[in-house]
């Protein structure tokens, strides 16, 4: 197609382009600013990228006109940019785009409303997206993949450039989350703390004040990195009102949500319905649910050597892994019921050998002295009240609820 | 003292122990002293105080280990303290002044470990070394009027044996022997000796006369002061004053070039005394005095000029202190910005002295002399600035010739001394006693000033500083003494001394200098230039040039000094102001360490280990730190020290003080005579045109400065580099293989072969080889490093294995794998890259052993399972249990927190010991004392963790769960540091050194 262009046509495609950025400059138009920096995601701007790769002297049209020789720095980098994402490089891409959107922010902060918020946006999103192409590109050609690095690096800027005070700060949620994107992709989740303070420590400005899309993001995230500290109570908070603000039927972010919401009510003592696990499809996580059930110490080892590999990735790995004491608590609940049925009077009395005969019924061989120490850690995590005599190797449980539930409380470490 | 020690502003710099001491003698005598000590003296009396000051006076025995321990510590510190010092000091005579607390660097170091060694090392530190000799000197005179001091004293004294020979004051001595015992204890007399020999010599006065010591303690400092000389500082500004005083001092410095043939001159390290240097000169003379009295020393001349300072002492110890510091103080206004102030203040006090009817000493032996000459030689060094007199010029090089060793450092230069003096005079009680009073002159004057209320304001000493900075003769400086004096006292009378604004007065005309003087001064600013233009960049290529223009010039112009002290002029080939830097350097240093009998090695050691980590956040000084630590690794023949190569070698390392001690000196000086390589030029460029270093590092052409190693010795220390690899100093790889046999066959201790690895991995690294032989070398380090307990080396090499084996070079990636998720799970405690490095693992390397022994310690780790930890502990493979080891604590006492808990009503010990890993289990049925001990040491844990034991009818010791709920806790760690790192401890990681 761009074979078929006449230099008259991709001239004048190049031209429109032009005009049209700086008019809506001019009239500070942000709706129509915004779709003509979308590098990666607007189709019409396929048009002119033939156009571009079909007429190479584009810097002369640039500084022909005033109006817009004083957007060169924007608009050179842009276009080559535009062109080199056509044309697949997108490293290339990548970093002229990043000179463009350096030089748009320098005119961003002479503006004192914020009408180019969008447009803002726009270039922090298709800055991730080109420097994840770029990274992909990068790192198949056997080259270090370090975009998505820069960009993380250019967004910190436009946060700063949005957090301070004044009508910019409402765009600086959307920022954060962004960046959280590219730290959680990077591995580099230390990074966010920094940005997680400055956005919860400002007083001028209210959270709930932030558009919901960005809330829900940043709650997610947030929840997750609770997830990691395996601070249960926080990530319940986050990710449930992360979770309640969701569109429901956007099946796949509930279900990111839920990924990360289900292990921790598990660690709270909270069981999901199989149903809902069905809906979402987070299977993955029924086998762990069940054994939670029924006390199956071996059942849940298998869940988890069967999903290690998913569930490492996702981080809730350890999370799940700690659930063990609960399946033995629920374990030696289920003796103790069954000692009650035969004989009520001696139910509180749990011999050490019942425990480990149950356990290698379950295939797990252990002998006394894991035993009892695993005994011991119950009772120490307040999962079991009671105590353990050493001499005649006997549980002895308290008379009154013997067996704790946690109900939304985390298992004491 | 023993108050004073308790209070940190004492002015007691922490960074020197014996800096300390100075401050603690002097507070008894002086509270103004100590007060004002840590202003005056900025160098040694970093303000922090440390803890490490208090700790050696209280255990005197500790003497060893604290020079050898706190030292490091300390100098770290004291660089710290240097730089303030000359920040507040001098602000006015800012070029003087840095390259004062460079001197004064190399001598200190040089003073504790092996004189030789150090004097590579330098900074501030050696400064504060050596002004803690000196300063125990002073102490012990206090001591002998004071009672307080004379218990620090004591404790001192236990340390010096060597010292007995003079038989007085244990007090003083004792100071001179810890100083010894910190350079080196055996052979070591020898380099330690010039202080030592100093230190008993200035003891011998207060022995020989009980009624004197009052008197003493006076001249003492003044002894101090003009041990100053041995600073370099102190002797420019003694070598003018001389003059000034009416040759006096220049006789003296007649006898110096006399003695010139003795390679003593050297040792005053020109940074040392900077700020002293005034002071230090006045001082000298008095000392000597007394000297001449008890022993019949040195300096009639000196001797006589200074009596007045003793006679006003006389009356109450007290009191003359109080006056001595008036004078002091006077001294050390002008000493900040020059000598030649101070000089005035002698000319004062010259006059005195007549009054003061001391008995004339009979001719000094020559051994005595030798300090004077030091000083003379210090000056010049010290203020490259400052056109030094032809006579100490000369001095220094006549000198030059017949001292080669001393060149390296001045600490070299002082052993020889010693032993020169001793081969001559016998006995050499004498001699060297200046240099050991430098410091506590100065610390004299330093508080005089304070005491005196600082006497004049900082903006008068930038006056005065700036005057004499002009200064290019001794007319002229003796011209603006005169002056000066003029317009000091008219301002005092009218009143204005304090309301003036110094800064802003015009300075007065002066008569005209001598061109040649004018040239040198010229010569040493571009120098000093071309200095700074190499140290821009590290990467850049090792020029020519600039080396051939910087050496003459230096020899000539640059304060007598430097070239003294250094013999620069006899040798280097190489004087290439990179090469300092490399390797060459190094293996000097190795020959050169003195052989250090046990103990003493074990702290040199100490100090590195305890330096290692200082050194990542100190950037300028770093090298030095590193320097030092590795001299104070080896210890190897002195026999070596001689040889012409290791003399070459010194010379290069004192070139390196040299320039960057005039650096310092001249700062701001921008225009560059350097020429570049067309690389170097290339590099700055790109380093310019980019905004930040790190893209100039990725635009660096690697390939262009890639190394290929030509060195063909095996064994290398590792020095951190500041300049483009030499290929002369780089071993290629068939060498290094060699090295990591070497090393991995060595029986020697860890500390050295980390060193060792270091460099070899340097070497590694310069040459851009990765391989397998890279990844041995790093594999071997980890391993070491893990065995020792070195997490943070460790750390650096398994982040390298990483990529490493990343690259697809084999290795023992398995293992090294269950060493990363060990320290990952138990020490950083990080679960983000926990997960990630368990998904990182490979399905093949969870099939291996280690790797699934690590897997399962995590896993009960996680859940707490102790039983388990234990179990895995005792059947690691690999090196896992070292890891493991770090954990043990922890996890026992949450097990028995757990336990206490759980268990009614008791639990035996017995058990406990068998659970946590006391003794073996119970199945493997070891000998019974084995089990035993290990019982009982389940029984000292429990207890030392607070839990609540009692007998059973059978008489077994049980756990009593209930009562121990509540009374657990974990003891503060024995080995405690302030710093809150444990590893870093250096008492404990030395006591684990093999």
């Amino acid at each position: 197609m761009a074979a078929f262009l006449s230099l008259a046509e991709s001239q004048r495609r190049i031209a429109g382009y032009l005009n049209r950025f700086a008019d809506a400059i001019a009239r500070q138009d942000g709706a129509t600013l915004r779709p003509l920096l979308a590098v990666s995601s607007a189709a019409s701007l396929l048009p002119l990228a033939d156009a571009l790769s079909n007429f190479s002297d584009s810097s002369r049209l640039v500084s022909q006109s005033d109006h817009i020789a004083q957007f060169a720095e924007i608009l050179l980098p842009l276009l080559r940019s535009i062109q080199s994402h056509r044309l697949g490089r997108f490293a290339e891409a990548y970093s002229s785009y990043e000179k463009a959107a350096n030089s748009f922010l320098q005119e961003f902060r002479n503006w004192e409303t914020p009408w180019a918020m969008e447009t803002v946006q726009t270039i922090a999103l298709e800055i991730r997206l080109l420097a994840e192409k770029g990274d992909r590109e990068l790192a198949s050609s056997g080259k270090s993949p370090e975009k998505l690095k820069g960009a993380g690096s250019f967004l910190m800027k436009v946060f700063g450039a949005l957090a301070g005070k004044g009508p910019k700060r409402v765009g600086a949620l959307y920022i954060t989350c962004q960046l959280f994107k590219i730290y959680f992709k990077l591995g580099t989740v230390h990074l966010c703390r920094s940005v997680i303070r400055s956005i919860e420590t400002a007083r001028i400005f209210d959270f709930e004040e932030f558009p919901v899309k960005d809330k829900v993001t940043y709650m997610y995230y947030t929840g997750r990195l609770e997830v990691f500290n395996e601070n249960f109570l926080a990530a319940d908070q986050k990710l449930t009102y992360s979770l309640a603000r969701s569109d429901p039927l956007n099946m796949s972010n509930m279900r990111m949500i839920l990924k990360y919401l289900i292990p921790v009510k598990l660690s709270i003592g909270i069981l999901p319905k199989m149903s809902l696990l069905k809906k979402y499809n987070l299977m993955e996580y029924s086998g762990v649910i069940d054994a939670l059930k029924t006390g199956d110490v071996r059942l849940l080892r298998q869940a988890l050597q069967e999903h290690e590999e998913q569930f490492l990735r996702s981080g809730v790995y350890l999370v799940l892994e700690k659930l063990e004491l609960i399946v033995y608590q629920r374990l030696v609940k289920k003796i103790y019921m069954i000692q009650k049925q035969k004989d009520p009077d001696k139910a509180h009395q749990i011999k050490l050998d019942t425990i480990i005969k149950a356990l290698k019924w379950l295939g797990i061989e252990i002998d006394t002295d894991e035993g009892e120490c695993i005994v011991t850690m119950l009772i120490y995590k307040n999962l079991v009240k009671g105590y353990f005599a050493h001499k005649s190797k006997v549980c002895v449980l308290s008379k009154s609820d013997p067996f704790p539930k946690l109900c939304g409380k985390p298992v004491m470490t | 003292m023993m108050n004073q020690g308790g209070e940190p502003g004492a002015g007691i710099n922490p960074s020197s122990s014996e800096v300390n001491y100075v401050g603690q003698a002097h507070a008894p005598s002086n509270p103004y002293l100590t007060s004002a000590g840590p202003q005056l003296w900025p160098p040694p009396q970093p303000p922090p105080p440390q803890p490490a000051p208090n700790s050696w006076s209280y255990r005197p025995e500790n003497s060893n280990t604290h020079n050898g321990f706190p030292s490091n510590y300390y100098y770290e510190m004291q660089r710290g303290a240097s730089n303030q010092s000359h920040t507040q000091t001098g602000p006015s005579t800012t070029p003087n002044m840095p390259a004062q607390g460079y001197n004064s660097t190399p001598y200190s170091t040089s003073y504790q470990s092996s004189p030789m060694d150090y004097s590579t090392s330098f900074y501030g530190n050696s400064y504060g070394n050596s002004s803690s000799l000196q300063v125990a000197p002073n102490q012990n005179t206090g001591a002998s009027y004071q009672p307080p001091f004379q218990n620090s004293v004591g404790h001192t004294s236990s340390s010096s044996t060597s010292t007995t020979t003079m038989s007085n004051s244990n007090t003083y001595y004792n100071a001179s022997g810890d100083h010894q015992n910190t350079a080196s204890t055996t052979p070591s007399y020898q380099s330690s000796g010039n202080y030592y020999q100093q230190a008993s010599h200035n003891y011998a006065y207060p022995s020989y006369n009980t009624s004197y010591q009052p008197q003493y303690i006076q001249p003492y400092y003044y002894n101090q002061t003009a041990g100053g000389p041995s600073i370099g500082t102190d002797t420019t500004s003694s070598v003018p004053s001389g003059a000034g005083h009416g040759g006096s001092y220049m006789g003296h410095g007649g006898a110096a070039g006399g003695y010139s043939s003795h390679p003593t001159n050297q040792p005053p390290p020109p940074g040392t005394t900077s700020w002293l240097p005034d002071a230090a000169t006045p001082a000298l003379p008095p000392v000597q005095g007394i000297g001449a009295t008890g022993y019949q020393t040195q300096y009639p001349g000196q001797f006589q000029a200074y009596p007045p300072q003793p006679v006003d002492s006389a009356p109450a110890p007290d009191k003359l202190f109080v006056s001595n510091n008036a004078n002091q103080g006077n001294i050390i206004y002008s000493q900040p910005p020059n000598m030649h102030v101070s000089s005035t203040n002698q000319f004062q006090q010259a006059p005195e002295i007549p009054q003061r009817q001391l008995p004339p000493p009979p001719p000094p032996p020559y051994t005595v002399q030798m300090p004077d000459m030091h000083q003379v030689q210090g000056g010049s060094h010290l203020h490259p600035n400052m056109v030094q007199m032809p006579d100490t010029r000369q001095v220094s090089k006549m000198q030059i010739p017949t001292n080669p060793r001393i060149a390296p450092g001045l600490a070299t230069g002082a052993v020889k001394v010693d032993r020169g003096s001793i081969s001559t005079s016998g006995l050499a009680k004498p001699a060297y006693v200046s240099v050991s009073v430098s410091k506590s002159d100065t610390k004299l004057a330093s508080t005089a000033e304070d005491a005196d209320k600082g006497a004049f304001p900082v903006s008068l000493k930038a006056y005065v500083e700036r005057s004499f900075a002009r200064c290019k003769t001794d007319v002229q400086r003796n011209a603006n003494q005169n002056r000066l004096k003029e317009v000091i006292t008219k301002a005092t009378t009218e009143g204005t001394l304090f309301s003036k604004n110094w800064d802003l007065e015009p300075l007065f005309p002066l008569p005209s200098g001598d061109s040649t003087n004018t040239n040198n001064t010229l010569d040493s600013t571009v120098f000093s230039s071309l200095n700074k233009e190499k140290r821009k960049s590290r990467w850049e290529p090792i020029e020519e040039t600039p080396q051939k223009k910087v050496e003459p010039l230096s020899n000539t112009s640059n304060s007598g000094p430097s070239n003294t002290r250094y013999n620069r002029p006899e040798a280097t080939p190489k004087t290439d102001g990179r090469n300092w830097n490399t390797m060459i350097f190094v293996k000097a240093q190795k020959h050169s360490n003195f052989n250090n009998s046990g103990p003493g090695r074990f702290k040199k050691q100490k100090t590195n280990v305890f330096i290692r980590k200082q050194t990542e956040h100190t950037d300028s000084s770093s090298d030095s730190d590193k320097e030092r630590e590795l001299t104070k690794y080896y210890s190897s023949a002195i026999s070596l020290a001689n040889s012409p190569e290791e003399k070459k070698k010194r010379e290069h390392r004192s070139k390196r003080f040299d320039k960057r001690r005039i650096e310092s000196a001249t700062p701001n000086n921008s225009s560059s005579i350097v020429t570049r390589k067309a690389n170097a030029m290339l590099l700055a460029k790109s380093y310019d045109d980019n905004n930040g270093p790190d893209q100039a590092v990725e635009d660096i052409d690697w390939d262009s400065l890639t190394v290929k190693g030509t060195c063909q010795e095996i064994e290398k220390r590792y020095l951190r580099l500041t300049s483009a690899p030499d290929p002369s100093t780089v071993r290629p790889e068939e060498v290094l293989e060699k090295a990591l046999e070497m090393v991995q066959t060595s029986s020697k201790n860890y500390l050295y072969k980390c060193d060792q690895l270091k460099s070899i991995r340097q070497d590694l690294t310069v040459q851009r080889i990765e391989n397998e032989l890279t990844v041995k070398v790093y594999e071997t380090h980890a391993r070491l490093a893990i065995q020792f307990g070195d997490i943070y080396e460790y750390n650096q090499c398994q982040s390298q294995l990483k990529r490493l084996y990343a690259e697809g070079i084999k290795g023992c990636d398995n293992e090294f794998s269950a060493y990363h998720l060990l320290h990952v799970c138990l020490h950083s405690n990080n679960k983000r890259d926990l997960l990630s490095s368990m998904a990182g693992l490979s399905i093949q390397s969870k099939q291996d052993d280690a790797v699934k022994h690590a897997l399962k310690v995590r896993s009960a780790v996680s859940s707490g399972n102790y039983l388990l930890y234990f179990r895995l502990y005792k059947a690691a493979p690999n090196l896992n249990t070292c890891l493991m080891d770090l954990y043990v604590e922890n996890i026992r006492f949450e097990a028995v927190k757990s336990m206490s808990k759980a268990y009614r009503p008791t639990l035996p010990v017995r058990y406990v010991a068998q659970v946590l890993g006391f003794v073996k289990n119970s199945e493997e049925k070891e000998s019974e004392t084995t089990d035993r001990s290990g019982f009982e040491e389940c029984e000292q844990w429990l207890k030392a963790h607070g839990a609540v034991l009692t007998s059973d009818s059978t008489g077994d010791l049980q756990l009593d769960g209930k009562a121990s709920m509540n009374t657990l806790y974990m003891p503060e760690p024995e080995n405690a540091v302030s710093h809150g790192d444990a590893s870093l401890a250096v008492d404990d990681f030395l006591t684990r050194a093999p």
